[in-house]
C-alpha cells in the first residue's frame, strides 16, 4: 500500500511540475460519478478517486457514488483494494460511470503483501485476498474461523461449537510437531500473539485470542502461502502469514456513518443417542450372564432380592437436553469515517454477544477502533492504528475429565440413575458432578483486555526513496476466575475452591524500512530494506483459595486458606530484511526476498538464521501471440522457491540446562533439575517450491488459479524422547523431517451478469499429503490413540486393529500385527489419520435488483475421527453403572451367526478391555451448508426520502444442512488445543445451527 | 543527505547492541551450573530430592498403587484403561501408569546423583561437615531406596550413578542383573549409614532409617539373621518407635509423624500427596477411583481378622452404600503422609526372619504384637508354614492401602497360589515400551 501511495505521490508531484511548465490549464468543473463492479453491477463503496493532475481526491460512498471538482482534461485514478486500478479520462464529461473488475482473481487487483502492496499482476507468489465483507455472515467470534472453506489450501476446523474457543488452522499442511503450526498474524504491521494466555483449564479447547479482534473492523485479509510471499517474515513464516488490514478513512470524504446490527438464535441440530434405563440394565445383566456369573445375583434383579430393580423398572433421565439450549446471538457495529485533504480517520465501535448452545458458555466482546493518518507536509506523513477490546467469556468445563465437566456429566452419567437421592439431596454418580448443580453453579469466567496499536511516520527522502518507521505493541491482559461451590465435586471437600489468574503478555516491535521504486524505460525496479527489533514478556500471577465461610463469598479474600504464585518469562528477536523486485515490460517479473533473524531462544552459536526466496513470473497474456487468442484474457505462470523458519512453541530457554524451584518438602523450598538443554538448538527450516498458473477466460468471466506446491521441513524442533534413565524424558532437539505436497485450485466465474441479475460462483479445493519423512523415535501424542511415526502422516491413529467379530463366539478378533501368536502392545498399528485428503468450499452469490442471495458450502473428505465417546459408551458392561451406554451398543453380538462390529458383551477377555481399538475410528468426511443469506436493499428513492444512503435488511443462517458419516452429532470436533492431537472426540459440543436477522444502514 | 546519515546511524545503533540485547536470562529457573553452589542451595536440592521421592508418580500415589492394584484387594472404578489393566493383572508394555512410576523413580535418582556428585566438592564455609555428610547420606539413602524399588518391581535395571549433563551422558549402559542391582542398593545403604547421624527424624533419612530399610532389604535377600538384627535395632528403640493403639492412631485425626513411623513423607498444601482425592467418594469431594473390593471389605469388617483395622474403611449413605478407603482422607489439603516404613513392618519382618531361623516362639511374639494392637487374639498357628501364612495375611490387612501386598506375594512366591500367576515373567512389571524404543541398550522384560 505504501509503495502504491508513494507512486501516486510521485505522479502527483510530476503532474505539478508539468502543470507549471504547461502554459495552459483547463477550468475545473464539478463532476459526479458511480463506480460499480464489473459483472455484479454492485456499487463499490470506499473506492479512492483521485485527480491525476491536481492533489484533490475523494472516495465513493455506500452507493458507489462520488463527486469531485477537477479540470475537464484531467484523468481520474481509481484504486481499491481487491479491484483493478483504473485510469479514467474526464474528457469534459460531468457524469462518469466506471466499472471496476470485480473478480478477486483479477490481475489488476491491489494485494497487501509483506511490508507493502503490489498489484496482483506483478505477484510472483501465491497470495489470496479476502474482503472481510464476503465472510462476515458466519456468526462466530473470530475472523479466522470465518475463513473456513474460503481460501484454497487453508484448512480450518472449528474443534468445538463454543464461540470464542480455539480452532484448528493450517495453511498448506502441518509442518511441525513441537514448534507450532499456526500462521503468523500481522495486524496493520503489528505481529500479534495468537497463543492462548488461558491458565485455568476448561479441560477442552483453550480460548482463541484472535476473537479479541472485531471482524467488522477488518477491511481485507491477505493469506500469504508460499515462500516467495512469506520469506520476508523469515523465521516465523513457515506456516504462512495472515496479514490483516483494518478499515481506514478516505481523504476528502464527508463523514460517513455505518451501522450494522443482527439478532439471532442458535441451537443443536443433533445430539447423542443414549440407551434408555431398561436397555442399560439389560446390557449390564447380559454382561453378568456372559461372564458366567450367577443369575440369582445379577445386578438388575428385584429390589426385594437386594438388586437394583428389574430392567423394566428402571427410569430414564435425559440429561443432554438439560444442558443444550437455544442460544441467543446479537451483534452491533457502528463506525464513522471520513477525511479532508490532509487527515483521514476511522472510528468504530462494536458489541457482540453469543450464547453457546451448551449452557453456561457465553462470549461477549466490546471493541473500539481508531485509525488516523495525517499529512504533515508534502513529503511527511504520520499515522496511528489502534484497537482496544474487551472479551468476556463465561466458561464451563468441557472436554476431558469428569470433575466439573458439564458435558461429561450429561453425556456419561448412566441414563437410569436419578438426579436426586432419596432424601432430596443432589445425587452424584461415578465421579461426575450432579448436572443440575453444574448448570446452576458453574462459575468460571475470563476477561481479556487487548490493545493492538502502532504509530508510524513516513517520509519521502529523495526521489522515489521512502523511509518508514513504525512502533507497535500488542498488549493483552487476561484475567480469569473460577469458583467451585461446596455442592460441586471440586469444591465440596474444600468448602469452596476459587482460582484466579492474571496473565499479561506484551509484544513490542519497532521496524524501520527504506523503499525505492523506479521505472526506467521497460525496466521496473523495486527495493526494500529494513530492520526489526522485537521483545516479548509474559507475566502470570495466580492465586487459589479454599475454605470459604459459605457459598456467598466467592472472592479469594474471604478464603481461610490461600496459595499464590507468580512467574515471568520473555524472549527477544532482532531481524534485518530486504526485497528486490524487477520487471521487464510488465511481462517478466522477478523477485528476491531475504530475512535474517536472531532469537534469544536459541543457543548463542546458533542465534542467526537466514531465509531467502526467489520467484519468477511470466505474464504470457501480454505477449502478442496469446493476446490474439480471444478466449484467453489472462495467462500468467509463476514459479518460486524459498526457505522459511519456525520457532513458535519452543520454550524461551530451551537451549539451556535448567533447575526449577517449587519442589518443596515440609514447607521448605526445594529445587530439582527441570530441563536438559541443547546448546546447538536452532530454527526449524522449511523449503517450499510453488508452481502456479493464473488463467482468465472470456474477459475474465472465468478465473482460474492453480498452485502446485511442495514443502519440506528439516531440523524439526522436537521434544525428542530420551531414555528416562537419564532423569529427563525428553530434550529439545532439531531432529526429524516432515513433507507436505499438494495442489490448490480456485475457480471464480461470473455466470450471468446484467444490470438486473448477476450470478457468480467461486469454488476452491485443495489436496495435501503430509508425511513424517524422518523421526528416529516415534512420539506419542498426549492422547495416545495418536502417534507420530516415520513414514506416516501427522495425526495418525495408532491402535489395535479389530478385524471382525467372530460370528460363532462373538469375540472381537484383533490383528496380530507382529505375528507372534498373541496380542501385545506391539500389535498396535496405524489405522487412518485425521487429515482430510480434499477440502474446500463453494459459494454462489446472486443478485436480482434489490435482492441478494448467497449460499456457501464447505467440505472435507477422507479424514478419520477417533470417537472416544463411543469408547466409553460402548464398553460392553465393563463400566457397569459408571458410564452411560449408547444405542450402538445394542447392535452387539448375541447369538451364533450374528454379523456385527460390536462384540459380545462381557467384562472378561479383550472384547472391551483393549484400548485404543480401531472400532472407534470413523470417517469424518462432511459437506456443510455453512452459510445462507438473503438480503434486500431498499430502493434508493425510498432511502433518500428518509435521509439515509442505503438500507439493507437480511436474514442469514448457518449450518442448516450437514452430510456426514460420523456417528457423533458433528464431525468438526477435537478434545484439546494440543496441536498434535486432531480428530479426537471426547465430550465436545457440536456446531450450532443459527439464524440471524440483520440490518445494514449507511448515513 | 543529512537526513540519510541520521537514518544510517539509527540503523547502526539498532543492530550493534544486538548481542547484548539477545542475551535474555530466565527469571523463573536457574541454569544447572549454578543450581548447587553453597550450603543453602545444597539444602534446597535435598528438599527437592524428597519432593521427587514423594511425587505423584512415586510414593505420592502411582508407584504404591501399582502394588495394591496388582495385589488383588483394590478395585479400580474409574474409566481409564491403564489402572484397569493393572487391577486385572493384564499388563501390557504400554501401560502408562507403569511408565510414569518408572519415570518418577529415575527422576529421583537424577536428583540424588546431582547431590552425590556436587556436594562433596562445595567450598562454602557455612556448609559444615555434619551438614555435608547428612546431605550426601540422604542422597545415598534415597538412591538406595529407588534402586530397591526398581529391583523388586522390574528386576535388574540400568545403574545410573552419575548426573546427566548432556543427552549422551548415560548412553550405552545396559541392564545389570538383579543381584548387581541389589548390590548397588547395599553399597548405597552402607555409605548412607556411615554418613547419617543417629537421630530420630521420621520425615527424613537418618541412620535409624537406614537400619529399617536394611531390615527390609535383608528380608528380600532372605538373609534372615541380618533382617532380624536390623529390625531389632528399631524395635528395641522403644522410646522412639512403638505400635500405637488403636490401629487408627497412626493416621486418624490428622496426626503425622507418630511414634509408629520410622519413615514417612510429609506433605503440605504446597506439596500435596497425590492420593488425597482418589479414595474419598464424591459425596466427600473425592473421586473414589480406587476402592477396597468386596473381599477386602469382608476381611476388614471381620472382628476376628480385621479387628480395629476396620477403621481403614467406611461406607457412603444409601442408596449408594459404597465402601471406600480412609487412609488418605485429608481433602483438599492433601497432607496425608506417605507411609514408607512403619514399626509394624519391622515386627513382621523380624517375625518372619525368626520363623525362618526356627525361632517360632519369638516369631509369634512379634506377630502377636501386631495382632494385639489390632485388637485381635494371639495367633494359634504352630507350624512354620502356618505362621508364615499368618504373617502374610497379617501384612495383607496391616498394609492394605500401603502397597505392600504385591511385592510381598512375589517375594515369598505366594503369588502363584494367591493370584494364580504361574508365569515367572509376570512377577515383574514390563519395562515401558517407550523406553525400549528410546534406548537401544535397554532390553525388555520377557513375556510382555
Amino acid at each position: 500500500m505504501n509503495r502504491n501511495r508513494q507512486t501516486k505521490t510521485i505522479l502527483i508531484i510530476t503532474t505539478f511540475i508539468l502543470a507549471g511548465i504547461t502554459a495552459y490549464a483547463q477550468q475545473p468543473i464539478p463532476i459526479k460519478g458511480t463506480i460499480r463492479e464489473t459483472g455484479t453491477q454492485k456499487p463499490v463503496p470506499g473506492v479512492s478517486v483521485k485527480s491525476k493532475h491536481s492533489r484533490v481526491g475523494t472516495s465513493t460512498d455506500e452507493n458507489g457514488q462520488f463527486s469531485l471538482t477537477v479540470p475537464s482534461n484531467d484523468i481520474l485514478l481509481i484504486t481499491a483494494i481487491g479491484h483493478a486500478a483504473v485510469e479514467q479520462p474526464v474528457n469534459g464529461k460531468q457524469f462518469i460511470e466506471i466499472t471496476l473488475a470485480a473478480a478477486s482473481n483479477s490481475l489488476g487487483e491491489v494485494v497487501v503483501v509483506g511490508y507493502g502492496a503490489q498489484s496482483k499482476k506483478s505477484l510472483v507468489s501465491a497470495v489470496a485476498t479476502i474482503k472481510a465483507d464476503e465472510i462476515k455472515n458466519k456468526p462466530v467470534a473470530a475472523f479466522d474461523q470465518q475463513l473456513q472453506g474460503r481460501v484454497a489450501g487453508v484448512q480450518v476446523s472449528a474443534n468445538t461449537g463454543i464461540p470464542g474457543d480455539g480452532i484448528f488452522f493450517r495453511i498448506r499442511g502441518t509442518t511441525s510437531i513441537n514448534a507450532g503450526n499456526d500462521p503468523l498474524y500481522v495486524v496493520d504491521g503489528v505481529f500479534i500473539n495468537n497463543q492462548s494466555l488461558q491458565k485455568i483449564t476448561t479441560q477442552g479447547q483453550s480460548n482463541n485470542p484472535l476473537a479479541d479482534i472485531n471482524p467488522a473492523d477488518i477491511e481485507s485479509i491477505s493469506v500469504l502461502k508460499d515462500a516467495s510471499a512469506t520469506a520476508i517474515y523469515g523465521a516465523r513464516a513457515a506456516n504462512g502469514v495472515i496479514l490483516i488490514t483494518t478499515k481506514r478513512g478516505q481523504y476528502n470524504t464527508q463523514a460517513k456513518v455505518n451501522a450494522n446490527a443482527y439478532y439471532g438464535s442458535s441451537w443443536a441440530p443433533q445430539l447423542w443417542d443414549l440407551v434408555t434405563g431398561p436397555e442399560h440394565a439389560t446390557i449390564i445383566n447380559e454382561a453378568w450372564a456372559n461372564d458366567g456369573k450367577s443369575f440369582a445375583t445379577r445386578p438388575f434383579r428385584p429390589k426385594s432380592e437386594g438388586g437394583r430393580g428389574l430392567p423394566e423398572e428402571q427410569p430414564t433421565y435425559d440429561r443432554l437436553h438439560d444442558i443444550f439450549r437455544t442460544g441467543n446471538l446479537q451483534n452491533y457495529d457502528l463506525s464513522v469515517s471520513g477525511g479532508n485533504d490532509k487527515t483521514r480517520y476511522y472510528i468504530g465501535g462494536g458489541y457482540n454477544k453469543q450464547q453457546a448452545i451448551l449452557r453456561t458458555n457465553d462470549f461477549q466482546r466490546a471493541s473500539f477502533k481508531f485509525n488516523l493518518d495525517q499529512q504533515i507536509n508534502s513529503h511527511v506523513r504520520i499515522g496511528s492504528s489502534n484497537l482496544l477490546s474487551r472479551s468476556y467469556r463465561t466458561n464451563a468445563r468441557v472436554g476431558d475429565g469428569p470433575q466439573g465437566g458439564i458435558l461429561q456429566a450429561a453425556l456419561h452419567t448412566p441414563t437410569y440413575l436419578p438426579k436426586f437421592n432419596d432424601d432430596g439431596t443432589y445425587a452424584k454418580w461415578a465421579g461426575f458432578d450432579n448436572l443440575d448443580v453444574l448448570i446452576k453453579y458453574t462459575d468460571m469466567h475470563s476477561t481479556s483486555i487487548r490493545y493492538i496499536g502502532n504509530i508510524y511516520g513516513e517520509a519521502d527522502l529523495v526521489r522515489n526513496l521512502k523511509f518508514r518507521t513504525s512502533w507497535s505493541i500488542d498488549y493483552n491482559d487476561y484475567n480469569e476466575y473460577e469458583y467451585w461451590n461446596s455442592l460441586t465435586n471440586r469444591g465440596s471437600a474444600s468448602k469452596g475452591l476459587a482460582s484466579s489468574s492474571v496473565s499479561k503478555n506484551a509484544i513490542w516491535i519497532t521496524e524501520q524500512t527504506l523503499s525505492y521504486k523506479a521505472k526506467l524505460g521497460q525496466h521496473g525496479l523495486g527495493l526494500l530494506a529494513g530492520n526489526s527489533v522485537q521483545g516479548t514478556v509474559e507475566t502470570v500471577t495466580s492465586a487459589q483459595g479454599t475454605n470459604f465461610p459459605n457459598d456467598s463469598y466467592k472472592q479469594i479474600a474471604s478464603a481461610a486458606t490461600t496459595t499464590s504464585s507468580s512467574s515471568s518469562a520473555g524472549n527477544r528477536q532482532v531481524s534485518v530484511f530486504g526485497r528486490l523486485e524487477y520487471n521487464y515490460a510488465g511481462k517478466y517479473f522477478a523477485e528476491f526476498n531475504v530475512r535474517g533473524d536472531a532469537s534469544s531462544k536459541f543457543g548463542t552459536s546458533k542465534q542467526w538464521g537466514y531465509f531467502p526466496s526467489v520467484g519468477l513470473a511470466w505474464l504470457a497474456s501480454e505477449e502478442p501471440f496469446i493476446r490474439n487468442i480471444n478466449a484467453i484474457s489472462t495467462l500468467k505462470l509463476r514459479a518460486n522457491i524459498g526457505i522459511t523458519g519456525n520457532q513458535n512453541g519452543i520454550g524461551n530457554f530451551a537451549s539451556r540446562n535448567l533447575w526449577n524451584g517449587g519442589a518443596n518438602y515440609l514447607d521448605n523450598p526445594g529445587t530439582v533439575p527441570q530441563q536438559l538443554g541443547n546448546t546447538g538448538l536452532s530454527w526449524e527450516t522449511t523449503r517450499q517450491t510453488n508452481l502456479g498458473i493464473d488463467l482468465g477466460l472470456l474477459q475474465d468471466r472465468i478465473n482460474i488459479e492453480f498452485n502446485l506446491y511442495k514443502k519440506y521441513t528439516t531440523d524439526l524442533l522436537l521434544s525428542l524422547p530420551l531414555p528416562v534413565s537419564t532423569g529427563f524424558s525428553s530434550v529439545s532437539s532439531n531432529a526429524g523431517e516432515i513433507s507436505n505436497k499438494g495442489f490448490e485450485l480456485g475457480i471464480t466465474t461470473t455466470n450471468i451478469s446484467n444490470r438486473r441479475f448477476t450470478w457468480t460462483t467461486s469454488f476452491n479445493i485443495a489436496h495435501n499429503v503430509n508425511k513424517i519423512e524422518k523421526l528416529d523415535i516415534p512420539v506419542d501424542a498426549s492422547y495416545s490413540a495418536e502417534r507420530m511415526l516415520q513414514g506416516y502422516s501427522m495425526h495418525s491413529f495408532y491402535v489395535y486393529k479389530q478385524l471382525y467379530v467372530d460370528p460363532q463366539t462373538g469375540d472381537a478378533v484383533y490383528e496380530d500385527y507382529v505375528k507372534d501368536g498373541k496380542i501385545t502392545a506391539d500389535d498396535r498399528q496405524i489405522v487412518g489419520n485425521a487429515q482430510p485428503r480434499y477440502f474446500g468450499g463453494i459459494n454462489n452469490s446472486l443478485r436480482y435488483q434489490g435482492f441478494d442471495f448467497s449460499i456457501f458450502f464447505n467440505f472435507q473428505f477422507g479424514n478419520k475421527i477417533f470417537n472416544n465417546n463411543r469408547f466409553f459408551h460402548e464398553s460392553g458392561g465393563t463400566r457397569d453403572d459408571r458410564r452411560a451406554i449408547n444405542k450402538n451398543q445394542l447392535n452387539r453380538w448375541q447369538k451364533p451367526g450374528d454379523i456385527t462390529e460390536v462384540p459380545r458383551i462381557t467384562t472378561l477377555g479383550t472384547n472391551y478391555t483393549l484400548s485404543p481399538v480401531s472400532r472407534f475410528i470413523e470417517d469424518g468426511s462432511f459437506i456443510r451448508l455453512s452459510t445462507l443469506t438473503l438480503g434486500y436493499t431498499l430502493p434508493q428513492k425510498l432511502t433518500t426520502r428518509i435521509h439515509t444512503n442505503s438500507i439493507r435488511i437480511y436474514a442469514s443462517g448457518s449450518n442448516w444442512w450437514l452430510w456426514k458419516k460420523y456417528q457423533g452429532p458433528d464431525p468438526e470436533i477435537n478434545v484439546t488445543s494440543d496441536p498434535n492431537v486432531q480428530g479426537y472426540d471426547l465430550g465436545t459440543p457440536p456446531q450450532p445451527r443459527t439464524i440471524q436477522f440483520g440490518i445494514n444502514l449507511s448515513l | 543527505m543529512k537526513r540519510f546519515t541520521y537514518i544510517y546511524l539509527a540503523f547502526l545503533m539498532l543492530t550493534t547492541g544486538c548481542k547484548k540485547f539477545l542475551h535474555v536470562q530466565p527469571q523463573q529457573q536457574v541454569d544447572a551450573s549454578v543450581a548447587i553452589t553453597d550450603a543453602v542451595s545444597a539444602e534446597a536440592a535435598v528438599n527437592g530430592l524428597y519432593n521427587r521421592l514423594g511425587s505423584d508418580g512415586y510414593y505420592g500415589s502411582n508407584f504404591i498403587s501399582l502394588s495394591y492394584l496388582m495385589g488383588g484387594d483394590i478395585q479400580w472404578t474409574g474409566s481409564q484403561s491403564a489402572p484397569a489393566q493393572i487391577a486385572a493383572r493384564a499388563l501390557t508394555a504400554d501401560n502408562s501408569n507403569v511408565a510414569s512410576a518408572w519415570t518418577a523413580i529415575y527422576r529421583t535418582i537424577l536428583s540424588a546423583n546431582y547431590i552425590i556428585d556436587i556436594v562433596p566438592g562445595l567450598t562454602d564455609p557455612l556448609l559444615t561437615d555434619a551438614k555435608r555428610n547428612q546431605y550426601q547420606g540422604e542422597a545415598y539413602f534415597i538412591r538406595a531406596l529407588a534402586y530397591f524399588d526398581l529391583a523388586r518391581a522390574w528386576g535388574g535395571v540400568q545403574l545410573i550413578t552419575r548426573p546427566t549433563y548432556s543427552k549422551s551422558d548415560q548412553e550405552g549402559i545396559r541392564r545389570s542383573s538383579v543381584a548387581e542391582t541389589y548390590a548397588q542398593v547395599l553399597g548405597d545403604l552402607d555409605k548412607a549409614e556411615a554418613l547419617l547421624p543417629v537421630t530420630v527424624n521420621r520425615n527424613k533419612a537418618t541412620q535409624k532409617t537406614v537400619w529399617a530399610l536394611k531390615a527390609r532389604f535383608y528380608l528380600y535377600q532372605r538373609d534372615w539373621a541380618k533382617a532380624e538384627s536390623y529390625a531389632s535395632k528399631i524395635i528395641d528403640d522403644a522410646a522412639n518407635y512403638k505400635l500405637l493403639k488403636p490401629y487408627s492412631a497412626f493416621f486418624a485425626n490428622n496426626v503425622t509423624a507418630t511414634a509408629e513411623s520410622v519413615f514417612e513423607l510429609g506433605y503440605s498444601t504446597s506439596f500435596k500427596n497425590g492420593h488425597y482425592n482418589w479414595w474419598l467418594p464424591p459425596a466427600l469431594g473425592g473421586r473414589r477411583e480406587w476402592a477396597p473390593n468386596g473381599n477386602l471389605v469382608t476381611l476388614l469388617n471381620d472382628p476376628a481378622i480385621g479387628g480395629n483395622r476396620n477403621a481403614l474403611i467406611a461406607q457412603t449413605a444409601p442408596p449408594g452404600n459404597l465402601w471406600y478407603g480412609k487412609l488418605y482422607y485429608r481433602n483438599p489439603t492433601g497432607t496425608d503422609p506417605a507411609y514408607l516404613i512403619r514399626v509394624a513392618e519391622l515386627y513382621l519382618i523380624r517375625s518372619e526372619a525368626r520363623v525362618q531361623q526356627s525361632k517360632l516362639t519369638e516369631a509369634l511374639q512379634d506377630l502377636n504384637a501386631v495382632r494385639e494392637r489390632a485388637g485381635l487374639s494371639p495367633a494359634t498357628a504352630t507350624t512354620t508354614g502356618d505362621v508364615l501364612l499368618d504373617i502374610e495375611n497379617e501384612r495383607r490387612l496391616e498394609f492394605a492401602f500401603e502397597g505392600d501386598r504385591w511385592f510381598n506375594l512375589v517375594r515369598t512366591g505366594s503369588v502363584k497360589n494367591v493370584l494364580n500367576i504361574t508365569d515367572p515373567n509376570k512377577f515383574v512389571f514390563p519395562i515401558p515400551v517407550s523406553e525400549i524404543i528410546a534406548d537401544k541398550y535397554l532390553d525388555p522384560n520377557l513375556g510382555y
